[in-house]
């Protein structure tokens, strides 16, 4: 067994104590890892080929292709990132810049609007160190890191002894879970830590949680027991370093994030509160600060020349929806599996590029295949946890094949 | 079984949101074209008076549809104590993408978690295949 610790891009928790056992220069087991985790280390079991137009091919014949589809688009898509390394993350940004090119990434429809709030400045936040050093209550709203990260609640939030929660969970911590159903995280927190809400309904239990802190009788239109809410507000109110995990629940709740502000405004005027978004795929946050660092904006981007467009328009969804782009590249994503089956279809009407490890419902669909290194077991690099934190990552076994860097390096030479 | 059981089976609207699941998200990184994963993603959690109003047992595939898709799905009991008739939960995949409104409000982030089908019972057929999604 190597003695090394490795990080597991199984998710955007980047775990970073990982042992693994190599086989004939494969890693055949893997320790301490999560269920997802051991699966991703392990690699796939439907690795991608290198193809053009479905008949097997060299990658430099693949990327020679790859360079023509882009060169001769007009209105190139290039998408996904969210497993990709960030120096792959760099490169693709280069290329939409260079080809004028629309370029999203997953988290257009995902957590894009915590992820630009914190980098703007707008929502307080802090590392997965400081939860488990400091954190005494921790809110889990419209999450289930018992099934999206395994060990969230093990590493970080809940269940350690951190610093100054020398106690643990049983005496030094407060788990509440905020959601629409009793999840296996909610049976953690237990039938006391469980606030369960109707479907949309997290805008008005905001705003009533805003009226208990302010010492008036929270109301909301479905009648949730007064008594819980200003129960609620009473422990929120007492917390010494709290925090707020979002999930996809709240997010997809939220038309704009002025209930989350005003929420957050009043807790941190009678208390201590900080948000950490629950990134789900492994280096979604990377891309984000990288494009903002370039651009100001974290996604939905189009350059054209020396001006950057931004907004809905120019997101994966629409862009696709309204046949805007006419050529795509997708790296470290598969939008046939996470997007709706209607606005992908456009996919299938264009010349389509797919860099990946592993085969996926768009690399099927795709005119050129390329295969990459799986970053973090066959090519290092660096990569964005979800409290954007830094995180390097080590090679751990040998391949022949290109890491995802290089791919889109030699894409870009050959234009 | 012939097309007509389908037409007089009773059609119940449902309201679904989507959750995860470890051990589906784990099978689809092991084998995106797997049966595990098929079994993890083609399901639907229902109430039990929503079962009854369907005549369909645990178990039984259903017919969801909408006016962007649709596909045939194992029906399951949710197990869940609180009573959510008309809502039901089918874990994020392919299956459930099948479902989600194209149309975004030109927000860019379609309705994921909280869309609308007609369920009815498809006693017999076989669940959607992931290729034949694609």
């Amino acid at each position: 067994m190597d003695n090394d610790n490795y990080v597991c891009t199984g998710c955007a928790l980047l775990c970073d104590d990982i042992d693994v056992g190599l086989e004939n220069g494969k890693v055949a087991k893997v320790h301490t890892a999560c269920r997802k985790g051991f699966a991703f280390m392990k690699g796939c079991s439907n690795p991608l080929e290198c193809t053009v137009d479905g008949k097997k091919t060299d990658v430099d014949s693949a990327i020679r292709e790859a360079a023509e589809i882009l060169r001769n688009a007009e209105r190139p898509l290039i998408f996904g990132h969210a497993n990709s390394s960030s120096g792959a993350q760099k490169r693709a940004i280069g290329i939409a810049r260079k080809i004028n090119g629309y370029i999203d990434d997953t988290s257009s429809f995902c957590q894009g609007p915590m992820v630009e709030a914190i980098l703007e400045g707008k929502l307080k936040t802090c590392t997965l160190d400081d939860v488990r050093h400091k954190a005494d209550v921790i809110v889990y709203w419209g999450a289930d890191p018992a099934n999206s990260h395994p060990r969230h609640m093990s590493r970080y939030s809940y269940f350690p002894r951190g610093k100054e929660r020398q106690r643990g969970w049983e005496e030094d911590r407060t788990a509440i879970c905020i959601d629409v159903r009793k999840s296996d995280t909610a049976e953690i927190c237990g039938e006391s830590g469980l606030y369960q809400i109707p479907v949309k309904g997290d805008v008005e239990f905001m705003d009533a949680l805003v009226s208990a802190l302010s010492g008036k009788i929270p109301k909301t239109s479905y009648d949730f027991d007064k008594k819980r809410l200003l129960e609620l507000a009473s422990i929120l109110k007492k917390a010494k370093f709290g925090v707020i995990f979002a999930g996809l629940g709240m997010v997809y709740a939220l038309d704009d994030r002025e209930p989350l502000y005003r929420l957050m405004d009043k807790l941190n005027s009678v208390s201590n509160f900080h948000l950490i978004p629950m990134a789900g795929h492994y280096n979604m946050r990377g891309f984000n600060q990288i494009l903002f660092e370039e651009t100001g904006y974290i996604n939905r981007v189009k350059f054209n020349g020396a001006e950057i467009l931004h907004g809905p328009e120019y997101s994966v969804v629409e862009a696709l929806r309204k046949k805007a782009v006419d050529a795509a590249l997708v790296i470290g994503a598969d939008p046939l599996t996470s997007l709706p089956r209607s606005v992908v279809r456009h996919l299938e009407e264009i010349p389509l590029i797919t860099i990946d490890p592993c085969q996926t419902l768009t690399s099927v669909k795709a005119k050129v295949t390329i295969p990459c290194a799986l970053v973090g077991v066959e090519s290092g690099g660096t990569a964005v946890r979800m409290d954007g934190v830094e995180i390097g990552l080590k090679q751990i076994v040998e391949t022949d094949r290109l890491s995802d860097e290089e791919v889109m390096i030699r894409i870009s030479e050959a234009l | 079984m012939g097309f007509g059981q389908f037409l007089s089976a009773p059609e119940v609207k449902l309201r679904i949101v989507t959750y995860r699941d470890i051990f589906q998200d784990s099978a689809k990184v092991t084998s995106l074209f797997g049966e595990d994963y098929e079994k993890l993603s083609a399901i639907i959690k229902l109430d039990p008076k929503d079962l009854s109003k369907l005549a369909i047992k645990e178990g039984d595939t259903l017919m969801l549809k909408n006016g962007f898709g649709k596909v045939v799905v194992k029906a399951q009991n949710s197990g869940y104590e609180k009573p959510h008739t008309g809502t039901a939960y089918m874990v994020n995949s392919p299956w459930s993408n099948v479902l989600v409104p194209e149309d975004a409000g030109g927000t860019g982030v379609p309705e994921f978690k909280d869309f609308e089908v007609l369920a009815s019972s498809a006693k017999g057929a076989k669940v959607t295949g992931i290729r034949e999604i694609i």
